[in-house]
């Protein structure tokens, strides 16, 4: 790399180091005034930032980003405003431990385009809630807008009293020097949200990471659901920002005996079923068939559009293409994960059948991300939620909105979804302020009676099994 | 802001007063040992020591003055923060461009208290600067 580079990498983290120094001087009065500054001024810019995203990456829909930049505004600090973030945050009267929050230092972070500046937004206010200074690496597409929304952030907390440099952005396009940065000793933590090639640099590093990378999420519909109620659950979610949520919907799931039933709600509700043809048609713009991952230049498109590039017409007002498929994997390519409006559809001949749809589905690219059922039998939901590897399975609701957390359920409202081990990740949680603070434990002395009763001369005989061990650790003197 | 200046016996001792803190830096320069002694007081946010840093570089040019430029980079410079509560990102940076200004890299920071301290200790300098 370039020494002008590396300089510029140094330069970037000891600005964010010396910032980090002058935050963790910073107490809880002082931090929750900065995060309700910056709060505030990206909630009054969330129209201008959804407008200025959707006009420089060309995804989704304005208005839908309107309520993304709301959900990373507004929920998350309504979530996290209360949370304690420093020094003593518990005592345990029981256990006599004290819970300590320090903060853990530059926070490297890595925004995606479609999710643009709501992602941003959201990662500077867990960061500064956490009293970590944060430097923004946008996706190249979306560098703009991102920057305007990392700048009206920043001017919000150094107005508060933040520490100078506590918001920095990098620039976008090298890849390199992403690299750089992302692997400078002086990374306290990654925190990557993108595909899986950012997710395995980020793991590379060296440096601490929360990855978290695609999805594949199955969706099964049970006879015991309310079907017009699924099926219009299901298109609130895969319609909105034209399906750029990584939690949204790309698989639909029926028992045969339902399959009827469902795709005429599919199509009462203004949805197509695409002929095999047209499936063909669809699949070369889709899916980069050598990789079998989803196409960049399908992401957050609208039906018309994705219609007139694969030359098939479909009736006006369509809101979702529905793929009838019979496998999953690389003969049917339609089956990985799509951001945009496609659904696969799988009839499946009995409960069994679909349920092992379900975790073929999952495990194809979205293993521990999140899923979603349709149910109103409770026995199937718990069984459905123990057989799939998700963070996050959703009941009866639209699996984006659901799995951001915030608004159908109590789950906190996060732009960054834990995958577990299964997505590399160490965590399935919503991402959140209690995983960018370092916890201490004061352990006060509180001994262990029958530990130190023990008769230390059994321990050192050879002959002194375990269940004698055993007796006399609950022996009572 | 009001700056108010006063002489003593090769001492001279700048005051500085903001319109809500009280902030004072006292200047101790012992022209037998070379060694500058500067005490900062208070609070030490970014604009206090976008302020201080303008008094530092006026104290250094009027040393240039009375003194031999030659030997004036071979003084010691100290930094004393007995009576500091806070320093902002902006006084490290002081303490960095401090530091460069004696060409003998004689340089130290005293009388921190232990919080002051890990904040050295964060930012990688507390080493670098002669944290004592």
């Amino acid at each position: 790399m370039e020494e002008s580079l590396v300089e510029k990498a140094n330069d970037i983290l000891e600005r964010a180091i010396f910032a980090a120094a002058e935050f963790q001087q910073f107490n809880q009065e002082q931090t929750d005034k900065v995060v309700e500054a910056v709060y505030k001024a990206a909630l009054n810019a969330r129209i201008t930032l959804a407008k200025m995203a959707v006009e420089e990456t060309h995804i989704g829909i304005w208005e839908d980003k309107v309520w993304k930049n709301v959900i990373g505004s507004q929920l998350v600090y309504e979530n996290i405003k209360n949370e304690k973030t420093v020094g003593v945050i518990s005592y345990d009267q029981n256990t006599g431990i004290s819970e300590i929050a320090q903060p853990l230092g530059p926070i490297f972070a890595v925004t995606p385009v479609t999710n643009p500046t709501s992602t941003a937004i959201y990662k500077i206010l867990i960061c500064l809630k956490s009293r970590n200074p944060i430097i923004i690496s946008s996706h190249r597409s979306a560098a703009h807008c991102t920057g305007e929304a990392a700048r009206i952030c920043y001017e919000a907390a150094l107005e508060a009293g933040a520490p100078e440099d506590c918001v920095q952005m990098i620039p976008a396009g090298s890849r390199e020097f992403t690299q750089a940065v992302m692997a400078h000793p002086r990374v306290a933590l990654i925190l990557a949200t993108g595909g899986t090639g950012l997710v395995k640099a980020a793991y590379s590093s060296g440096n601490p990471a929360i990855g978290v990378g695609p999805g594949n999420v199955p969706v099964f519909i049970d006879e015991s659901a309310d079907i017009p109620f699924a099926i219009s659950s299901i298109l609130k979610s895969k319609t909105f920002d034209n399906g750029t949520v990584c939690a949204s919907e790309q698989s639909i799931i029926v028992e045969e005996k339902i399959a009827k039933t469902v795709k005429r709600e599919f199509e009462r509700q203004d949805c197509y079923f695409l002929s095999p043809e047209e499936i063909k048609k669809i699949e070369p713009i889709a899916v980069v068939k050598d990789t079998m991952s989803m196409s960049p230049f399908i992401v957050g498109q609208s039906v018309e559009m994705i219609a007139e590039k694969a030359g098939i017409s479909v009736p006006s007002g369509t809101r979702i293409l529905l793929a009838e498929l019979n496998g999953v994997g690389k003969d049917n390519p339609l089956s990985v994960e799509i951001l945009a409006p496609i659904l696969a559809f799988y009839s499946a001949k009995d409960y069994h059948s679909a349920i092992k749809l379900c975790i073929d589905l999952n495990y194809l690219g979205g293993i521990g991300h999140s899923a979603g059922i349709y149910a109103n039998d409770e026995k199937r939901i718990m069984e459905f939620s123990q057989l799939i590897n998700a963070g996050r399975i959703v009941v009866n609701t639209p699996t984006s909105q659901g799995a951001v957390g915030g608004t159908f359920n109590l789950l906190p409202p996060s732009l960054t979804l834990g995958c577990g081990t299964g997505g590399k990740n160490i965590t399935t949680e919503n991402i959140t302020v209690k995983h960018l603070i370092n916890i201490q434990r004061v352990c006060r002395r509180k001994m262990n009676d029958k530990f130190f009763s023990l008769d230390e001369d059994k321990y050192f005989d050879e002959n002194c099994k375990e269940e004698e061990l055993r007796n006399e650790y609950h022996k009572n003197h | 802001m009001k700056i108010a200046k006063k002489k003593n016996s090769g001492t001279s001792i700048i005051k500085i007063i903001n319109k809500k803190t009280l902030i004072m830096l006292d200047f101790d320069f012992n022209p037998d040992t070379r060694i500058l002694t500067c005490i900062f007081k208070g609070r030490l946010d970014t604009i206090i020591s976008t302020q201080l840093s303008a008094e530092l570089d006026s104290k250094f040019i009027s040393l240039c003055e009375n003194e031999d430029p030659q030997a004036l980079l071979d003084f010691s410079l100290v930094f004393d923060l007995k009576e500091v509560s806070f320093i902002s990102s902006s006084f490290i940076r002081l303490c960095v461009a401090g530091k460069k200004r004696v060409r003998n890299g004689n340089f130290s920071i005293t009388n921190c208290d232990p919080f002051i301290k890990k904040t050295f200790k964060i930012a990688g300098l507390d080493g670098i600067l002669n944290v004592k």
